[in-house]
């Protein structure tokens, strides 16, 4: 087998669908993927060189190749072949049978991101889309509680219910740090529009996240959360 | 350690700081940065600088930042709109990154309007500016960056340099707005985007081509949000009377609100009030070409604080009328 054929059949991709790109280098660890469809003559070896039309490309995570993430640019197959995926989804559809198995099996959304190395964001977008149509994860009991940093720290714990006072706008602070009133403004935006618990404590957890990894800039913020 | 060379300098004096092997990020008309040599340096043009002596416009002298290394050396390279979303994963875990971005070019609008959502925004630091073209050169010549390890120029692609900090340093990005919310009613937009006409007044649907015409606004005034304390402007670019459009320099976005600033009675001299205390010395700053123009800056002193006069500012995001900085702490 060459190589380019084991890269087609570790996707799954099929005649008149023909992967036109591979680029390496637009993310650390990172495979991007270009498949088109030819287009004009028919035939797999002698049609036109397929491409995919300006303004039509998709982008989707799809199941990482060995360590590394794999992201497919196409256009939205009506056959749905598992490469490829919905329109404006983050995912392709073997990824979101992928994160959907998953989280039917109860599997935390931050540990699925962890497992699969996908990001807060595609998740949250991929179940804020179930939720909207035709799944949802409320009945699912939460997993166990991931491992608490043992280290000293000034940091309350990412299960502490002040990361979520601090988005929803319940817990206001003065804040100083450039960084974290960017974030703490786009986290609140987007609490506005949660609803589903989990991913309410994800944003929260995000915050904490940045708090934890900024601790020694952020005495001003933390001395009045002490005082809270 | 030596200080880091930092300030408004011949082309000669560049060419042996990078022939020395320095880290720079360097400003300069297109003309200025073609003649530098090889190097580990990053650049964008721009003729107009903040030098110590005052504001300037110089085509044939450059604004060199020296950048320190602290250890592990730090990596440059240039960036297309593709892998632009990954330059805050790709960056050190310690850190920051600079950032040049080509003005009017398909990185500068994916960028402005897509930052805030790249993969760990705002927690790795991450400044930058928008390179631009003297005035007289608008349409005539394109905004540039710089690869200095090649010498390839591009309007196409996006250029950075990655600096790795040891444990114990980490780098802090701050701004200096001098614009404040006005007292004017609140307006919200319902998309992201570089042009708005529809907007909510006060809540109520409106033009905001209408309100800043009938109310006579002076659109040297940008909108400003509130971010959790930090003033963000979005500037002003023009207002299409007959389309009903209003175009800005930066996007507005959706579910932020945005008022018409106060208007300011003397930039330089507010400047000069606003400007916090900065431990040891600015790694990096640039202030923007509108304050430039709008407080007419050209010959006078901005405190300290000097670097390129740009067409557009980063600190983590794409920013209008503000001055940016970034410090070494630790």
């Amino acid at each position: 087998m060459k190589a380019d054929e084991l890269l087609y059949q570790l996707l799954g991709v099929e005649a008149p669908w023909q992967i036109v790109q591979i680029r390496g280098d637009l993310g650390k660890d990172q495979i991007d993927v270009w498949i088109a469809q030819q287009t004009g003559r028919s035939g797999w070896f002698f049609g036109s060189k397929p491409n995919i039309p300006p303004g039509q490309e998709q982008v989707w995570r799809h199941i990482n190749l060995g360590s590394s993430r794999c992201v497919i640019h196409s256009v939205v197959s009506t056959s749905a072949p598992p490469w490829n995926g919905q329109a404006g989804q983050p995912f392709t559809h073997a990824m979101a049978q992928l994160v959907g198995a998953m989280m039917r099996d109860g599997i935390k959304l931050q540990s699925i991101c962890a497992i699969l190395d996908i990001t807060v964001a595609d998740l949250w977008k991929f179940k804020h889309s179930l939720d909207s149509g035709k799944a949802g994860l409320a009945d699912h009991a939460p997993a166990a509680a991931t491992e608490s940093d043992e280290r000293k720290s000034r940091v309350a714990d990412q299960d502490d219910p002040i990361w979520l006072k601090l988005l929803d706008g319940a817990v206001n602070i003065d804040i100083r740090l450039l960084s974290l009133k960017f974030l703490m403004t786009k986290l609140r935006e987007q609490i506005r529009h949660i609803t589903d618990d989990e991913v309410r404590t994800l944003k929260a957890y995000e915050l904490h996240r940045f708090v934890v990894r900024h601790e020694q800039m952020l005495d001003h913020e933390l001395s009045q959360l002490a005082k809270l | 350690m030596m200080k880091a060379t930092t300030g408004l300098m011949s082309v000669g004096r560049a060419a042996e700081l990078i022939s020395a092997g320095k880290y720079l990020n360097i400003a300069g008309d297109e003309e200025a940065l073609k003649q530098l040599p090889k190097g580990n340096w990053i650049g964008g043009t721009i003729p107009y600088f903040m030098a110590d002596d005052g504001g300037v416009i110089s085509r044939d002298r450059v604004f060199v930042n020296e950048i320190e290394v602290f250890g592990a050396a730090p990596s440059i390279r240039l960036l297309d709109v593709d892998s632009l979303p990954q330059i805050c994963r790709n960056a050190p875990e310690n850190g920051y990154t600079i950032l040049v971005v080509p003005a009017f070019g398909p990185c500068h609008s994916s960028f402005a309007e897509n930052a805030p959502n790249y993969e760990e925004m705002y927690m790795k630091p991450l400044i930058g500016w928008v390179a631009g073209v003297h005035l007289d050169d608008l349409g005539q010549r394109t905004p540039k960056v710089a690869l200095g390890t090649t010498g390839e120029l591009s309007d196409q692609h996006a250029v950075v340099i990655d600096v790795p900090l040891p444990a114990e340093k980490f780098a802090r990005i701050d701004i200096v707005n001098l614009f404040k919310p006005g007292r004017g009613a609140a307006i919200t937009f319902e998309n992201t985007g570089f042009a708005a006409g529809d907007c909510r007044l006060g809540g109520q649907p409106a033009n905001l081509a209408d309100y800043l015409l009938a109310g006579k606004i002076d659109t040297r005034l940008p909108l400003v949000a509130d971010y959790c304390g930090a003033a963000i402007n979005v500037s002003i670019k023009a207002i299409d009377a007959a389309a009903k459009r209003v175009e800005f320099y930066a996007p507005v976005f959706p579910g932020v609100e945005y008022r018409i600033a106060e208007p300011l009675a003397d930039y330089v001299s507010a400047f000069q009030s606003a400007l916090p205390r900065i431990e040891g010395s600015i790694t990096f700053s640039c202030n923007c070409i509108l304050n430039f123009l709008y407080s007419e800056l050209a010959g006078k002193r901005t405190g300290h604080i000097t670097g390129p006069i740009t067409f557009g500012e980063i600190a983590y995001q794409l920013l209008n009328q503000t001055l940016v900085y970034l410090t070494i702490e630790g």
